[in-house]
């Protein structure tokens, strides 16, 4: 007995020693888009968790449409990698760096494929994207030059990643309880101080509105990431003169902290947040926690301003839904524009079309077969199986063609919106046909009225600014410090928030010199440079 | 005869292969944790390198090039980073509090233990005080948040409709460090008296009896036999503890920490998640943390020569 022991012990050891490395990769030779022998390759997918009845991300009704697809039409086969969402950038790095990352990579951080392409991590996929040109037609058609050589390096001509196409880039949005200002008889706001005259209402008649749950009363949502949650009130301080080219120097923060005006925007959150407006423990909690979304499903929340359509996703699940559950029928939050700048416009700062960057890590071995992959999905036919699944299950299409989404909940559930985990390249209901889309885009939530989707799409765009596109090659500031200054961001805005009035300009100004010495600046500098270099004074 | 030098190396050879006969179970038993520690603790340790050379992961290791200023480039970084300096501050003051106060609890739970005349209601006391052990961080960050958030909070409802104003135990850098020290020992204190009890079963019933006679009080026999029985035990845990003070761990001060109190809460731990893992510079706290283990180091050292000057036995 005691041997066999041991022998077993003895072999379990020896077992991963034995473990042979990967095999070398074959032949390139394609017939009739096939490859001639059978290639593999693995897919990074995002992560959301399984609530809400959701089926495992890897391996579902869908994975199986792809995996099927690709060995049909490519003789590839596809394996998916789950990343947790939340974690993409902490995930993805692991990955990088222990060299098991999946052929195929997905993340919506730059600086961390600049990081590693600067360490030979990173696959150029320019040479693919030419010579491979004729076999990838759908993602020239749909991505064109513009979002394929975006990132492209304007010396050295290198592409590490190609950016996904946001079809409609619709940003965030403000939303206020439209039950609310019926009961008060109040207008949608639409200045600053017809706003903070609302905030205040909510406040005064919290007895009114809440009953017993009076001094639940939240007037105005925020959470720990505060300059996505404050984006419209932020782009009202911001000069309507900004050029384009100070939009550059001063736009490596994604919120626009950098920007002429954010102080300012922060000081009015801080009035409100001393006044009682703001809710008081927003600090507390961390990214994809609930507590917020709760309390908005419950009916506490007046106002709050977060991702354009956020309300109204999950259907009956999320806060718009829910509030039609706890609260009542006629609970609804609707976008409303109440912030005008200095020119009068209500100003919205919205990115060019690109979304997601997608790319191949050094240790990818098919970068044919992961190129063909890219341009399969792209395929209008599979992107739009991909988006809205059969028709009867997870959608009906009505008498004038527009595609209307069903909460399916067996397995062939959608896991994230239109499936856009799975449809890399594109982030936005497309379906090849533009008035088909408008005529479906308030069709996609799972019996929320298209009136309030239509209505927060028109809020979230009219009077946006994109700014222009430079191609200034590489920043080296910005290497390695993109997490870091965000969590300087983070903190330090949030505590300048709940800072008592009479600290805030102390607090404000020793987090943004903090930020700005911890490699801000230096960003700023070289940013400037580099615009000179390629574009002039 | 001549015979007998010949015989004798080869009895030896009967001899040990006789013994590895009877044995070789056992030393392959044995294989198993040690190729553990070589696998798992030793090779690894060649990548200690990375904090002496350029950031690269992808390359071989062996191939990456020296850092600048002979190889020192990253320490000069980290000692001249705000951020570092700050983490350092912060790591070494809680483990300090965490010692002053953290230590001395389980003793006196042990203590007051043993004084207790119901075994059944000891064990109960014992067994509700182990439980906060097996919750992690994570949960136990839930609850402070459930009890102690400064609006919605448990406690500061009871406070307020007592009249009180909220006390800001989370939101406040001051308030945040005791909620964090307390909450420690909370979690830990029952189970770190399970040594100590352990260590007061070896005492000698007759010293007490012997005390009794003398008529010495609970006081007297708790400062001149049970504490001086327990004090190997409390310097072997104090050398330890000592060896952990600029060590930090992660998951308590990462679960517990909130964008208010990052001047506090920010411990080099933390430091290097943000800047190694999140931000890939990983020959940067690769520095760091190797500057982490050598100081602990020293520590232990140091810990262990003055108690073996003070007539200890020391931990080896």
């Amino acid at each position: 007995m005691k041997k066999v022991l041991a022998i077993v012990l003895t072999c379990l050891l020896l077992m991963p020693l034995i473990a042979a490395t990967g095999a070398a990769a074959g032949s390139d030779e394609i017939v009739d888009g096939r490859f001639v022998e059978t290639k593999k390759i693995t897919v990074e997918v995002y992560d959301r968790g399984l609530d809400g009845g959701k089926t495992t991300p890897e391996n579902n009704f869908y994975t199986d449409y792809i995996k099927e697809g690709m060995l049909r039409d490519h003789n590839v086969e596809v394996t998916f990698i789950p990343v947790d969402r939340w974690n993409e950038t902490e995930a993805i790095n692991n990955l990088l760096a222990a060299g098991d990352a999946p052929d195929v990579c997905v993340t919506y951080s730059y600086p961390t494929i600049q990081t590693y392409a600067n360490m030979g991590g990173v696959l150029d996929m320019a040479p693919y994207l030419e010579e491979y040109k004729d076999l990838l037609p759908n993602l020239w058609g749909f991505l064109g030059e513009f979002n394929l050589y975006y990132d492209r390096d304007p010396e050295s001509g290198t592409v590490w990643a190609i950016e996904a196409k946001l079809v409609n880039n619709a940003r965030t949005n403000t939303f206020v309880r439209e039950d609310w200002l019926a009961k008060l008889g109040l207008a949608e706001p639409t200045t600053l101080e017809e706003f903070e005259a609302m905030l205040y209402a909510f406040k005064d008649n919290a007895e009114l509105l809440l009953g017993e749950d009076a001094d639940k009363m939240i007037p105005l949502a925020i959470s720990y990431d505060v300059g996505w949650r404050i984006d419209h009130l932020v782009a009202a301080f911001v000069p309507d003169d900004l050029s384009d080219k100070d939009a550059y120097v001063q736009g490596f923060d994604d919120r626009h902290l950098l920007y002429p005006g954010y102080k300012e925007a922060i000081r009015k959150v801080n009035e409100w947040y001393n006044a009682g407006l703001v809710w008081q423990d927003f600090a507390l909690y961390g990214a994809g926690d609930t507590t917020e979304i709760n309390l908005e499903k419950s009916g506490f929340v007046g106002a709050f301003m977060h991702n354009w359509d956020l309300p109204y996703r999950d259907g009956p699940d999320g806060i718009h839904g829910g509030m039609k559950t706890v609260v009542g029928e006629d609970a609804a939050f609707i976008a409303v524009e109440s912030f005008p700048n200095d020119a009068g416009a209500y100003r919205k700062f919205l990115s060019n079309p690109i979304d997601r960057k997608v790319f191949f890590p050094a240790t990818n071995k098919e970068p044919l077969a992961s190129m063909l992959y890219l341009d399969w999905i792209t395929d209008i036919e599979h992107k739009t199986f991909l988006q809205i699944g059969e028709e009867g299950v997870t959608h009906e299409v009505l008498a004038d063609g527009a595609i209307s989404i069903i909460a399916a909940t067996n397995e062939k559930i959608i896991n994230s919106q239109y499936n856009i985990d799975y449809t890399i390249t594109s982030n936005g209901l497309d379906l090849g046909d533009v008035g088909l889309r408008m005529r479906s885009l308030g069709l996609g939530y799972g019996g929320v009225d298209a009136s309030y989707i239509l209505n927060a799409f028109n809020a979230s765009i009219h009077e946006g600014r994109v700014f222009e596109h430079f191609s200034c090659g590489k920043i080296e500031s910005e290497e390695g410090v993109d997490e870091m200054l965000k969590q300087k961001r983070d903190a330090f805005l949030a505590q300048a928030i709940v800072a008592k009035t009479e600290d805030f300009d102390k607090v404000f100004d020793e987090g943004m010199a903090d930020y700005l010495t911890s490699g801000g600046q230096a960003i700023i500098d070289e940013r400037a440079a580099a615009y000179a270099k390629y574009y002039g004074e | 005869m001549d015979i007998t030098p010949a015989r004798a190396p080869r009895a030896r050879a009967r001899e040990t292969i006789t013994y590895w006969k009877r044995y070789w179970t056992l030393y392959a038993l044995l294989a198993l944790p040690v190729a553990f520690f070589v696998i798992f603790r030793y090779i690894p340790m060649a990548y200690i390198q990375i904090a002496f050379k350029k950031n690269n992961i992808v390359m071989n290791i062996w191939q990456v090039p020296w850092a600048n200023n002979h190889g020192f480039e990253n320490f000069i970084k980290a000692f001249s980073n705000r951020d570092f300096r700050f983490a350092l501050r912060n790591t070494i003051g809680l483990n300090l509090l965490d010692l002053l106060i953290g230590f001395p609890a389980p003793i006196l739970l042990a203590l007051l233990l043993n004084e207790l005349p119901f075994r059944r209601f000891k064990r109960f006391t014992q067994t509700i005080a182990y439980m906060p052990h097996f919750l992690s961080w994570i949960i136990i960050s839930g609850l402070a948040l459930q009890l102690f958030a400064p609006t919605s909070g448990l406690v500061n409802i009871l406070i307020r409709r007592m009249g009180g104003t909220a006390v800001p135990f989370l939101d406040d850098p001051g308030h945040w460090v005791w909620t964090y020290i307390l909450l420690g020992v909370w979690q830990s204190v029952g189970w770190n008296t399970i040594i100590y009890l352990a260590a007061l079963t070896n005492i000698s019933p007759e010293l007490y009896e012997a005390a009794s006679v003398d008529g010495a009080g609970r006081v007297r026999k708790i400062w001149h036999i049970t504490l001086p029985g327990l004090r190997p035990t409390i310097v072997t845990l104090l050398i330890m503890s000592l060896g952990r003070i600029l060590g930090s761990e992660f998951d308590r001060p990462y679960a517990m920490a909130n964008k208010l109190v990052t001047s506090v809460s920010n411990v080099l731990s933390i430091f290097v998640y943000n800047n190694g893992i999140k931000s890939s510079q990983f020959s940067l706290t690769a520095a760091v943390g190797l500057f982490q283990s050598a100081v602990c180091v020293m520590f232990l050292l140091a810990a262990n020569s003055l108690a073996k000057k003070f007539g200890e036995r020391g931990i080896w």
